[in-house]
């Protein structure tokens, strides 16, 4: 007993010394990179870094064709590449491995899949308990869309824009065009229960927040381009992209992904249900 | 436009997400939140039931108990009856004990009394023929018809006469023995 505790005892004292080496070579690794970036000269741009920021807002430079249709951002082609893989993933889980699922005894990968579904389910019955099916499908699509089209970012996959460069594919929330389709979207499908639950009434009532498209779509292009724009910035600069851009990619790519998922599912559940609402008649009678 | 909106990307992306939409909901969230909601109702259904054999449980423990006062009540009212009946029996039974010794008392009386009233016959019969024998050998030698039966009359009287004071002595005895 007291050769077990003793044991215990060194290993924690191992494991605290192990972590004292990690955070010691940690601040050393970050102390060599401010030096170098306020010591040591940056490698020649081909642009400066207000066209790089520039462009990574607006993206009037890096276009890119789109099935040879039309001439898009990059933005366009990273949605479309994050829904196909999705749907893809989707059609497998459901062909080859949901149908082996056991309703009563799950296992991990069950759990797992059920844990992601029973969130928005559950968030879904919380905020708006009057009519659950449909937003809870809708604010499950949006959560695994904008978790997975955030993440897809730390990839790096490029594609040849229309001019003969390259272009890395963005978040494809990070393009305001990308958000705003998220916000109006949004914003129709609480109008839409306004209007399929208390008529043209409920939707009036819903339109009263007509801000909210612009707010949902603002707050989404807003978080993921802040992402986007420091990490841009990290890169640009070659003595900061030794060890920063691990801690700013998880920081404005992960967390981003959880916290905009949550935010804007929340936001649309809430909305709804509020909009989906049975009202009230009032009583003539004043009472 | 400002800030590079598109309205034709803005309308490739919703249609983008009302593909992906529509595909997640009936590829992942239809069928998982099927799943999960048939697994809730089926237990909350054996929680109701849980809840339900838990309260009949209790209802029949409360009647079992109540059962089991009423059984005792009996079994005491039956234990009662039949103390009293047992001690109905013994009374019976030590009376009719009590009958039979008196009936054996009074056979025993009875045949004591036949067996004295034998004895004393027999006797009186012994008595008479000794009595007979000794007359025979003291009148053998004085023989006369005259004087044989005057001596007879004499013999009988006598007899008699001792077996009534005998007689008179042993019907006293009882009552001198009370």
């Amino acid at each position: 007993m007291v050769k077990t505790i003793a044991k215990k005892t060194k290993d924690k004292k191992i494991s605290g010394r192990t972590l004292f080496i990690i955070i010691w070579l940690a601040l050393i690794l970050l102390i060599l990179a401010a030096i170098f970036a306020v010591g040591l000269p940056g490698g020649e741009k081909s642009e400066s870094i207000k066209e790089v920021m520039r462009d990574g807002v607006l993206h009037e430079n890096d276009r890119v064709s789109l099935f040879g249709l039309v001439t898009v951002n990059p933005a366009v082609v990273s949605a479309y590449a994050v829904s196909a893989l999705l749907i893809i993933v989707a059609a497998v889980l459901r062909i080859f491995v949901i149908p082996k699922f056991d309703r009563y005894h799950p296992k991990k990968f069950q759990c797992l899949l059920e844990k992601a579904v029973g969130f928005f389910y559950d968030m879904a019955n919380t905020n708006s308990p009057h009519s659950t099916a449909f937003v809870g499908a809708y604010i499950f699509s949006a959560g695994v869309y904008i978790f997975v089209s955030t993440i897809f970012e730390l990839f790096g996959l490029g594609v040849t824009t229309v001019s003969g460069g390259y272009a890395s594919l963005p978040a494809p929330l990070a393009d305001i065009n990308g958000a705003l389709g998220m916000g109006i979207l949004s914003f129709a499908v609480i109008l839409g229960a306004g209007l399929v639950k208390n008529g043209i009434k409920g939707m009036l009532g819903a339109l009263k927040d007509f801000s909210l498209p612009i707010s949902m779509s603002f707050r989404l292009f807003g978080a993921l381009l802040s992402g986007l724009l420091v990490t841009e910035l990290v890169y640009y600069y070659t003595p900061l992209s030794f060890v920063l851009p691990v801690a700013v990619g998880v920081m404005f790519t992960l967390l981003h992904a959880i916290i905009q998922t949550y935010v804007l599912a929340t936001l649309v559940s809430t909305f709804y249900g509020e909009a989906a609402e049975p009202k009230k008649k009032k009583q003539k009678n004043g009472k | 436009m400002p800030l590079n909106i598109d309205f034709l990307q803005v309308l490739l992306h919703m249609l983008n997400f009302v593909i992906l939409a529509g595909a997640l909901s009936l590829l992942l969230y239809k069928p998982i939140a099927s799943m999960i909601k048939s697994r809730r109702e089926y237990y909350d259904g054996l929680a109701d039931e849980n809840e339900r054999q838990a309260k009949e449980n209790s209802r029949m423990k409360e009647e079992y108990e109540k059962k089991l006062a009423e059984v005792d009540r009996e079994i005491d009212v039956m234990r009662s009856e039949a103390e009293k009946e047992s001690a109905e029996n013994a009374k019976i039974y030590i009376d009719r004990a009590n009958e039979k010794a008196a009936a054996i008392i009074s056979a025993a009386e009875k045949e004591a009394e036949d067996r004295k009233k034998h004895i004393l016959e027999s006797a009186q019969t012994e008595i008479g023929e000794l009595v007979l024998s000794a007359a025979q050998k003291l009148v053998s030698d004085t023989v006369t018809p005259e004087r044989d039966s005057a001596l007879y009359d004499e013999f009988v009287r006598l007899a008699e006469g001792t077996l009534a004071d005998k007689s008179g002595e042993s019907k006293e005895e009882p009552t001198d023995g009370k």
